[in-house]
């Protein structure tokens, strides 16, 4: 459950939790793939990098921040939108960090990028004790520090029993290890973890294993930031060099990786606050590939598309973006709370609205066709959960059928054609917003003028923050969207009542305080079926009752819109590898397999003789302007004498 | 005014200081005239002020509707959408046309809220004098060394989004001029003799304030009304640019806003980010030269040239 | 710019405004003694003023909606004792009041506390970023002032000419430019590049990174050019405006007529005795224009990405990221507080007829 709008900026209400949810996700690909895979199934032919120069990974230390990219070294420069919170993996929770660190720390497991499901990482193997409580993980023994040390299951554990003990520590990741009772390293490669009760997400650990010679200098872990003293030990694909606040970090192949050495011999990520001036750093060839955040907007993607070397990658996404509507929000003591309008109780007010809404609209105008029209809650992209409303079920866009709908429920129209509420007054819904998303306020604009249409007022609240009134209930409709995993485990666990708030006072795991108990049966069913055909129609079974129960209703599946030039970049692996995205993917496999292209030179920034020049016309003008202006001044001044 | 309009014999002083009034606007006018660049800036805000009330007329209110938006999205300026289309298929030009409105209307209602607050800042510390002045010139003098876009965005940020909003946060980070000048010219008026003698004939501070004062600062108030709408009318800009500004209704900066988040920047549609700075730069521009030549006219010293 | 005063509304400003001030309240007298007590009494406003932009940043941005605690558990699942955890650390659970003393105490020390996102000490971040926006604003600040006189002089001694009137009429259609829009305008024509006009300067940033010594200058240079170029050119206007208006005033003098009638050369009167007196007012302008100048880059700062305070500064609203808002309100204030104060200082020092 990685993405781009699930962290920082974006529609994201809940910026932390996608790691979590990877987690979460993760769980039926242990079921499914077994415990032993390929290995490195994924791993390119034997890289052979020309350039042997830095062989040794290992000598990062003189190496150290801005080396001088040499003459011909391959740097792929990528523009990002968001700044690193923290090089801290103990601290980090955007999405640019966490991907950071998968690029400078070895994972105990990783994603295949063909399919998603579990392969090695710095564990080779891994297996459960009969009682389910006790897993027991094979370390590789050829993966090393860029410090020269062999990584060891001493640090695995180290990392793992930090989090436990330090409350600083558990801050980004805490929730991984919340079940831990016991870690223990054996022996160098054996890494054994004890656990209070069974968790299935045992090979989806996605926290990174950071060297324990080096980190249990550290004091305060929740001060701590790990942007001192570069270049920063890691066992990764990558080994960071140097990092400045809201410019850069740069990142240099590690080549003795033990996957094989990544094929750009430089990885840097340049912060551009602004999408466009990415875009037009892309275009110039500053850069190498954007992202967008969360992803290109029609406009930028349909001027890039025709443009000379530059290929925009238009994938299938893994969001969706739906209707939210506040179902009375109330926590699991039974306590109600917030101020959602009552009429949204009746379910006929719901479909109505959903029917009041022209889905291909949205996919067409909106988004210009670079998504794909709403359905069920899982995105056709996961092909196994992927669930479609039949012919008598679906709330098909029917303006006429929806006022029949209201008119039933006893909201009729009062003399100036607004609908009445059952207290007498017309109704009116908030509806919540980010301001930070273009998409929001454009369909925030449809929606007002659609359901203008049926009688009923809508009023857009866009805020920087939605997350307060959101979790207060304080809420009428709300844009909703989540990216879903292989696995949906998590995105339908948010909608049972177990997720709901414990009191009001507290938070909860609840997305939309929906409490339905047809729905929860069915959850618990689909968690302990581990016949995945079986589990998959219970899952549909799931979809459907959502769909009918009318709380969240999906518009769209937007789809990841990214671009990079192809004479930097010749080839470069989509997570899925038919039809996936590259920036945010689990695992480190877009910018490890990146295949630099041999035209041109690839280094990132302006050329210096661009610079010069640009400097030395700069200078020209100046120095023509003043220089003219000197001998008019001379010239009148003679001429007054 | 105050001037009321019971009839009065023609020798009555209120008909006199009407006739002295009207003669002072025509002198004003005449003066005014001489201004090549006040005319200009008068001309130029006269059709805007045309085309932001005729709006309805012209372009209608359906023109923000985004369902019935006619075009394809991002059209460039052709024969039927003279300045093309935003990213909803919608007229670029009957939305800078429609986004006059609010535009002028913040910039107005921020102005005027503005020179509001600090004309009777202004005027009260100047008639009051003593502590109550200071106090009140402290406070001017510490908002005039707030960063005035810093102080804004934060009110803006505080409050909801709203056009209320962006005119509150307007006004109130932009009136301490107003009220140092104000307070100077109630100053230089109360020390005029004919002050002493209103008072001594048992004027109230009410009655001095309001037919003494006021009419001699109006002028000022003027001119720097006009002035100030040119600041709020970029100030509203910006904020909406920031995002700050209500998304649900359609002003220049928010044009922009919309333009720039839709990527019109990079994708090269300048036809979408072109015309609405245009519209801001001139509208400014104009409330500048015509502020320029009224206080050139009230204060010749300041060599505006005509 | 924007929200600030228009030039003509600055010359009042400068007139019965600051200048003014300075003039009214600096002493008469010749005695240092004197002088130093004005020192004083200065230093001592800027101190009241600096106290109250703390007061202000501490209550004002406390109605920002929204709960710090929640933005940091990230919307996690967490529980109310969990909750009260993060508030007791933050301090985020004791009285308003006591809070507040709390946090005057603690920035007397230099201590603005730690910022919620970043997990460092916020006076950390400003010192980061303090030296890009110092080194924009500065660059632009040399320029546009140097330009603004250099052209203000010349418009004021040729009254009336044509080239006064395009120097004013350029300098007021620049000025009344949205400077972000016109930003964007560099941006597409400098940068992307229109047509045959190739991109010449980056789209944004400070640097493209990897470069050492003088190839480094040359690649910030490079990165500076397009942020400078726009604030000078919303800026200069401002400058020019006073400066020539300043002139005019001066110009009429007697004491120019006699250095006339002396048989001096034009040029010669202009710049030994006109321009040094007439620039007197304009010098509370200048620093007042630093310190705004500091505080109106946010702008610009967002358009080019640049790594300065305003970008941390609009990254930290949104949050609310509560101490770093704080500090850097009060760091943008402190700017301009301090330019002022300055100014006010080095006016009696320079002007005789005020001075000692």
């Amino acid at each position: 459950m990685k993405t781009h709008d699930q962290h920082g900026r974006g529609r994201s209400r809940r910026p932390g939790r996608s790691r979590l949810l990877a987690a979460v996700g993760a769980t039926a690909l242990v079921l499914s793939a077994g415990l032993t895979t390929p290995p490195a199934s994924a791993a390119p032919r034997a890289a052979t990098v020309a350039d042997a120069r830095a062989a040794q990974g290992t000598a990062g230390a003189q190496d150290s921040a801005g080396s001088k990219g040499s003459k011909g070294s391959k740097v792929l420069t990528v523009a990002v939108a968001q700044s690193v919170d923290s090089l801290s993996p103990f601290l980090a929770v955007r999405l640019l960090s966490t991907s950071i660190h998968r690029l400078m720390y070895e994972y105990l497991t990783n994603y295949d990028p063909k399919d998603g499901h579990v392969i090695p990482g710095l564990a080779t193997s891994w297996q459960s004790s009969p009682d389910k409580l006790t897993w027991t993980y094979t370390i590789r023994n050829n993966s090393r520090w860029s410090d020269g040390q062999q990584a060891t299951a001493e640090d695995a554990a180290w990392t793992f029993r930090k989090m436990m003990t330090d409350q600083g520590a558990a801050t980004a990741n805490g929730s991984f290890v919340a079940n831990f009772s016991e870690v223990s390293a054996p022996s160098p490669t054996r890494l054994v973890i004890r656990l209070k009760k069974p968790q299935a997400t045992m090979t989806a650990l996605d926290v990174p294993i950071v060297p324990k010679h080096v980190w249990e200098k550290v004091g305060d872990f929740s001060k701590f930031n790990n942007d001192k003293s570069f270049p920063i030990v890691g066992n990764g694909p990558f080994v960071l060099t140097a990092y400045k606040p809201d410019s850069y970090v740069r990142l240099r192949a590690n080549t003795s990786f033990w996957r094989g050495a990544p094929k750009f011999d430089e990885l840097v990520f340049r912060y551009y606050k602004d999408q466009d001036a990415a875009v037009a750093a892309l275009r110039k060839g500053e850069v190498s590939f954007v992202a967008g955040s969360p992803s290109l907007t029609p406009a930028q993607a349909a001027s890039l598309k025709g443009q000379k070397n530059i290929h925009v990658n238009d994938a299938p996404g893994r969001r969706f973006y739906a209707l939210a509507t506040n179902p009375g929000a109330r926590a699991r003591n039974g306590k109600k709370f917030g101020d959602g309008d009552p009429s949204l109780l009746d379910q006929r007010v719901r479909h109505a609205l959903f029917m009041a809404v022209d889905r291909r609209t949205v996919v067409g105008k909106v988004f210009q066709g670079h998504a794909v029209e709403g359905q069920g809650y899982v995105p056709p992209r996961f092909a196994t959960y992927f669930w479609k409303p039949s012919a008598g079920q679906e709330l098909r866009y029917d303006p006429a059928g929806a006022a029949r709908l209201l008119d039933e429920a006893g909201y009729r129209r009062n003399a100036d054609g607004k609908r009445v509420g059952k207290d007498g007054k017309p109704l009116n819904y908030r509806l919540l917003c980010h301001a930070t998303d273009p998409n929001d306020k454009a369909v925030g604009k449809y929606l007002q003028e659609w359901w203008g249409k049926l009688g009923i007022g809508v009023t857009v609240d866009c805020l920087d923050n939605v997350t307060d009134p959101w979790l207060a209930g304080k809420y009428d409709l709300a844009f909703d969207g989540w990216s879903v995993n292989p696995d949906p485990d998590f995105v339908l666990s948010i909608h049972t009542c177990g997720a709901l708030p414990a009191t009001p006072k507290d938070t909860g795991a609840t997305d939309d305080f929906i409490c339905d108990r047809t729905y929860d049966q069915l959850y618990a069913r689909q968690l302990a079926e581990y016949d995945p055909a079986a589990r998959a129609k219970v899952v549909k079974q799931m979809e459907s009752r959502l769909y009918d129960l009318g709380y969240m209703n999906v518009m769209a599946y937007p789809n990841a819109v990214e671009a990079y030039r192809t004479d930097r970049i010749r080839s470069i692996t989509t997570m899925p590898s038919a039809a996936g995205n590259i920036y945010g993917q689990d695992g480190y496999w877009s910018w490890w397999s990146a295949v630099p292209a041999n035209s041109g030179d690839s280094s990132g920034g302006g050329t210096p003789s661009g610079v010069i020049i640009g400097i030395v016309a700069g200078v020209v003008v100046l120095v023509g302007l003043a220089g003219f202006l000197a001998l008019r001044r001379r010239a009148t001044a003679d001429d007054r004498e | 005014m105050t001037a009321d309009t019971t009839a009065t014999p023609a020798t009555g002083p209120r008909t006199l200081a009407r006739q002295r009034r009207r003669a002072s606007v025509a002198r004003f006018w005449r003066q005014y005239r001489t201004h090549r660049a006040g005319l200009f800036g008068l001309a130029a805000l006269v059709l805007c002020a045309l085309a932001a009330l005729t709006a309805p007329l012209t372009v209608g209110s359906h023109v923000q509707s985004v369902t019935d938006a006619p075009g394809a999205p991002l059209e460039s300026p052709s024969g039927r959408f003279w300045l093309g289309t935003d990213q909803f298929g919608r007229s670029l030009l009957g939305l800078v046309v429609w986004g006059s409105r609010v535009s002028l209307l913040v910039g107005l209602l921020a102005a005027v809220l503005s020179v509001a607050i600090g004309a009777l800042i202004g005027i009260t510390a100047g008639h009051f004098g003593g502590w109550y002045a200071t106090v009140m010139m402290r406070i001017t003098d510490w908002f005039l060394v707030m960063p005035t876009l810093v102080l804004a965005i934060a009110l803006a940020t505080v409050m909801s989004r709203s056009l209320g909003t962006t005119v509150l946060a307007i006004g109130v980070t932009t009136w301490p001029t107003t009220a140092r000048l104000v307070r100077a010219q109630t100053l230089a008026v109360e020390s005029r003799p004919y002050i002493e003698r209103a008072k001594a004939l048992g004027g109230g501070h009410g009655h001095v304030m309001t037919r003494h004062v006021l009419p001699n600062v109006m002028p000022l108030v003027l001119a720097q009304t006009t002035l100030i709408i040119s600041t709020a009318i970029l100030a509203e800009a910006t904020l909406a640019f920031l995002g700050l500004g209500d998304p649900t209704v359609v002003s220049w900066g928010g044009l922009l806003q919309d333009a720039r988040e839709a990527g019109a920047v990079s994708s090269g549609d300048w036809w979408y980010l072109v015309p609405p700075g245009i519209a801001i730069a001139v509208v400014a521009l104009a409330f500048t030269l015509c502020g320029r030549a009224v206080e050139s006219v009230l204060n010749p010293r300041l060599g505006v040239p005509r | 710019m924007t929200a600030e005063a228009t030039p003509a509304l600055v010359e009042g400003a400068a007139g019965p405004g600051s200048t003014g001030r300075a003039a009214g309240r600096a002493p008469r007298a010749g005695a240092s003694a004197s002088y130093l007590r004005y020192v004083a009494g200065r230093l001592g406003g800027a101190a009241v003023s600096l106290l109250a932009v703390l007061v202000t940043s501490f209550f004002l941005f406390r109605l920002i909606p929204g709960d710090p605690v929640k933005f940091m558990t990230g919307g996690r699942p967490v529980s109310a004792q969990q909750i009260a955890v993060y508030r007791k650390e933050f301090g985020l659970d004791l009285p308003l009041w006591h809070q507040f003393t709390d946090y005057c105490g603690k920035a007397l020390t230099g201590d603005l506390g730690t910022s919620y996102q970043f997990r460092a000490p916020v006076l950390d971040k400003i010192t980061e970023a303090l030296p890009n926006t110092l080194l924009l604003t500065v660059t632009a600040f040399v320029l546009y002032t140097a330009l603004g006189i250099f052209l203000g002089t010349r418009s004021a001694w040729r009254n009336g000419g044509a080239g006064d009137r395009l120097h004013t009429g350029l300098a007021l259609t620049l000025y009344s430019i949205p400077s972000f829009w016109l930003g964007l305008l560099l941006i597409i024509v400098l940068s992307v590049g229109v047509g045959p006009v190739p991109g010449l300067f980056p789209t944004g940033g400070m640097e493209s990174g990897g470069t050492e010594g003088f190839a480094y200058v040359l690649d910030v240079a490079h990165h500076l050019v397009l942020p400078v170029l726009t604030l000078v050119a919303v800026e200069y206007g401002q400058t020019l405006l006073v400066t020539r208006s300043a002139l005019l005033d001066e110009m009429g003098s007697d004491y120019l007529t006699t250095a006339r009638a002396k048989g001096l050369r034009d040029d010669l009167v202009r710049r030994r005795h006109a321009v040094p007196n007439a620039l007197l007012p304009t010098v509370t302008l200048i620093f007042v224009n630093l310190g705004r100048t500091v505080a109106g880059v946010i702008l610009v700062e967002t358009v080019f990405s640049w790594p300065g305070l305003g970008g941390l500064f609009y990254q930290a609203l949104s949050v609310p990221d509560l101490p770093l808002v704080q500090g850097l309100f009060f760091v943008f204030a402190a700017a301009v507080i301090l330019m002022n104060t300055l100014a006010d200082l080095l006016y009696p020092l320079l002007d005789p007829r005020v001075g000692r």
